[in-house]
């Protein structure tokens, strides 16, 4: 069902799906609605916030992920959500992806992938296979695909999923486990772009997920779980390592800082130039 | 009286390390001194060199003249600087300070023992005793540094150049420790990097107070990450800061307009070199003035701060984090190279203690993050503070903070952000006026140059030319306000930069109207001495 709201979305558009469920999953989770943050970067999946009803900074392309790195540092007491789309998760921000998960804070990364840049109208993405023909690769697509969850698993995030958008009620309880997992929680969720990806439809994805009975702990049967694609494609919890450790904050907002704090740092030895 | 003594070497020969220690000492034993340095990027090998000016009155520019002592750690000292000592002056060739590392080693057993017997030797020749500088020895070094005492007088050059210790109670500054004090004292308890000279050691200063203050640091992978992060701590509702130079500046500045069109207070500290690209990383220049006044597309207010002294950057700094966040609105501390590595000596008494706090006003469920108001300035609160939900987009939003592409509404929020301008322009800092109001002449400038400018001035006054200075601290808005007082239209307007197409000048123009009827400028990577702008302002005086 598409809400009442007006968004920017093709009508039929898998973020519909998502945005139910996490609207269900927001409301769901065992936090006040104005402690959870969402961040997002630019994109069609990137809009997400804007219909929903929490705290929210929509950046720059590709940037939720500083934005969320920077929130939770300041804000231990918030709950962190990052949520765009494959090309600004996995391309402009990749290098964020990485140097996000090395961080090891308690931050939620759900990614609409729909293996196409869908605002820009239907160019290749990080994740987008290869020999795909579009309009800025009308040769097919030369590039190979990021695999995703296989990247962050070798980063070592501790939680990585896969969710599928036209499994609503499975979709939603893999986002509640990945928020409230205490460590850095990467859900890619599959969802059909109707407008720009005549091949990844709902019916052929419908005819290829299955659903992993058990979050796998073996990082290496993970990733070669992560690495299935086609014939079978495998959804649920990929790899879950409950043993990671995730860094500690430190108290910084409010905090007071007084005239003596500050005077002691007058003195304090020149360090070498750099 | 004033002693200037140059110490050369090649980089990891110990030369930084005896300018370090022997500012550090001087600072102990209540010496007035201005120390800087020309580096060159590199880990070792190469040329580099410290000057140090040491006085018996408070002094804050390179002086320019003749050196007094020369201490060569390698043979390009000798070749290079040599023929600038004055006559009498100490030399301590590349032989003798061969000694002092043979002996060193040999007495203590510690090669880097020789670097603070040459500090004793420097401190021996303006007459400091031993006993002094055993009292203000590190722990374990007292026997270095009155090593270097004995040197001296085997030498003969004990008292050599005596100077009195006349700083009450010194406290020892760089531009970039000042400006992170400041940058304390006005609230700021985030910081993220990435690492280039000359801005590196603002990072180590909150590195260091994170240790046992209310404050982070996070090193960011980039300079992009840097300044998302600042602002998300920003939007958090910690004051927050990023500082970088030119080049990476360049990799800021989408989230510098981010800033703009979210209203997310940020204060950006661009410690200049010389560009373009990679230019020269170790050596100064005022070259992004330009670019910093028209980083980030799109249009949207900004003030740029270019403080000139030890006590004006703790205070603008301060400032910065206060007008940002009452602004809602990015920052810009601009320094450079020579003011972020000069170490100078503040007396404690002159140094701003001052705490600036904030309010964290709360709403009710009908907050609206971007409220239209008649100043332009929507009421600013953080995310789980109340049921006000904070929502920010890089779009043009409405005032909720949702996507809008409605055009009345575009007009309407672009005229609330441009109409912050107006109330900043009647808060804009006042220059710094030095001389006489009847002088015939003006020297203009900006940042760095303040206090080169000021020694330079009371030179040529003292040779008859009637000269005023006038610093500007604040670079932008620049207002008809700030410069009312002083008359330029009916002075001969000479304005000092370090770079080669005369920007500020330019602003001058473009926003006053003045034009300025000479440029001194310098462009090769050095600062200014007082001798030399002395020389080139007196050319344009007679």
């Amino acid at each position: 069902m598409e809400p009442k709201i007006e968004t920017a979305w093709c009508p039929g558009c898998g973020n519909f799906a998502i945005r139910d469920v996490l609207e269900k999953a927001l409301r769901e989770l065992p936090v006040p609605q104005n402690r959870i943050v969402l961040t997002s970067g630019i994109g069609q999946a990137a809009k997400m916030p804007h219909y929903l009803d929490v705290n929210y900074f929509n950046g720059l392309h590709g940037r939720s992920l500083p934005l969320a790195v920077g929130i939770k540092l300041a804000r231990p007491d918030l709950t962190v959500i990052a949520y765009s789309g494959d090309g600004c998760m996995y391309g402009e921000g990749g290098n964020h992806f990485i140097q996000t998960i090395r961080r090891q804070l308690d931050i939620t990364i759900l990614v609409s992938e729909n293996q196409v840049y869908g605002l820009t109208k239907g160019q290749s993405s990080p994740t987008t296979g290869l020999a795909v023909k579009n309009d800025l690769s009308p040769g097919g697509n030369p590039n190979l695909p990021l695999n995703p969850l296989a990247l962050a698993i070798t980063m070592g995030t501790p939680f990585v999923a896969r969710g599928f958008a036209g499994d609503k009620e499975h979709l939603k309880a893999l986002i509640l486990e990945a928020i409230l997992f205490k460590g850095t929680a990467v859900v890619d969720i599959l969802q059909p772009c109707v407008s720009f990806k005549k091949i990844n439809t709902y019916a052929w994805y419908r005819e290829r997920v299955f659903k992993l009975e058990r979050p796998l702990t073996d990082c290496y049967e993970a990733i070669r779980t992560a690495d299935l694609w086609g014939e079978k494609i495998p959804i649920g919890v990929i790899y879950r390592n409950d043993g990671a450790p995730c860094r500690e904050v430190k108290e910084i907002f409010r905090v007071p800082l007084t005239k003596e704090d500050a005077a002691s740092r007058l003195n304090m030895r020149c360090v070498m130039m750099r | 009286m004033e002693f200037n003594v140059l110490i050369g070497g090649e980089g990891g020969q110990g030369a930084f390390s005896v300018e370090l220690e022997l500012t550090e000492t001087l600072t102990k034993i209540n010496y007035h001194f201005f120390a800087t340095k020309h580096y060159m990027s590199r880990i070792r090998g190469g040329h580099n060199f410290h000057m140090v000016r040491i006085a018996d009155h408070p002094v804050h520019a390179l002086n320019g003249g003749k050196w007094d002592m020369i201490a060569a750690l390698d043979d390009e000292t000798e070749a290079l600087h040599k023929p600038d000592l004055r006559e009498g002056g100490s030399f301590l060739s590349r032989a003798m300070t061969k000694e002092i590392g043979e002996e060193s080693q040999k007495l203590f057993g510690d090669i880097r023992s020789a670097n603070t017997v040459l500090v004793g030797c420097v401190l021996a020749v303006i007459g400091v005793t031993p006993e002094r500088m055993a009292e203000a020895a590190e722990p374990g070094k007292a026997e270095y540094l009155k090593k270097g005492y004995a040197f001296a007088v085997r030498w003969n050059i004990a008292g050599a150049f005596p100077v009195s210790a006349a700083a009450g109670c010194p406290v020892k500054f760089d531009g970039n420790r000042a400006l992170a004090f400041g940058a304390l004292l006005g609230g700021c308890r985030f910081m993220a990097g990435y690492p280039m000279t000359p801005a590196t050691s603002i990072l180590h200063y909150f590195a260091e107070a994170a240790q046992d203050l209310p404050v982070h640091f996070e090193q960011a992978e980039d300079e992009i990450a840097a300044i998302n992060m600042a602002l998300g701590a920003s939007y958090a509702g910690v004051r927050s800061m990023a500082a970088t130079s030119g080049g990476g500046f360049a990799l800021m500045q989408e989230g510098v307009s981010l800033a703009g069109m979210t209203e997310t207070p940020i204060v950006v500290a661009v410690a200049q070199r010389p560009g373009p690209a990679t230019g020269l990383p170790t050596r100064t220049e005022q070259g992004d003035l330009k670019f910093i006044l028209h980083a980030g597309h799109g249009e949207f207010p900004r003030v740029l701060f270019a403080p000139g002294s030890i006590v004006e950057t703790i205070e603008l700094a301060r400032k910065a984090f206060d007008l940002a966040d009452r602004y809602q609105i990015p920052v810009f501390l601009l320094t450079d190279q020579y003011f972020a590595d000069s170490v100078q000596v503040v007396e404690e008494e002159k140094i701003p203690l001052d705490l600036i706090t904030r309010e964290y006003p709360v709403f009710d469920a009908t907050y609206k993050r971007y409220r239209l108001t008649e100043d332009g300035i929507s009421p600013l609160t953080f995310p789980g503070l109340s049921d006000a939900l904070v929502k920010l987009d890089s779009d043009e939003h409405d005032e909720e903070g949702k996507i809008t592409e409605d055009p009345d509404l575009r007009k309407r929020m672009m005229d609330k952000r441009l109409r912050k301008f107006d109330l900043l322009k009647k808060e804009a800092v006042p220059p710094t006026f030095y001389g006489a109001m009847e002088s015939a002449a003006v020297v203009l400038c900006w940042g760095s140059n303040r206090l080169i400018v000021k020694e330079a001035a009371e030179r040529l006054n003292a040779d008859g030319l009637s000269v005023c200075a006038l610093h500007f601290g604040q670079v932008y808005p620049l207002t008809p306000a700030m410069i009312a007082p002083y008359r330029l239209e009916e002075k001969k307007r000479i304005c000092v930069e370090n770079n080669a197409t005369g920007q500020f000048a330019g602003l001058l123009k473009r926003e006053l109207g003045i034009v300025v009827d000479h440029n001194v400028l310098k462009y090769d990577g050095d600062c200014f001495t007082v001798e030399e702008l002395y020389r080139r302002l007196k050319g344009l005086l007679t």
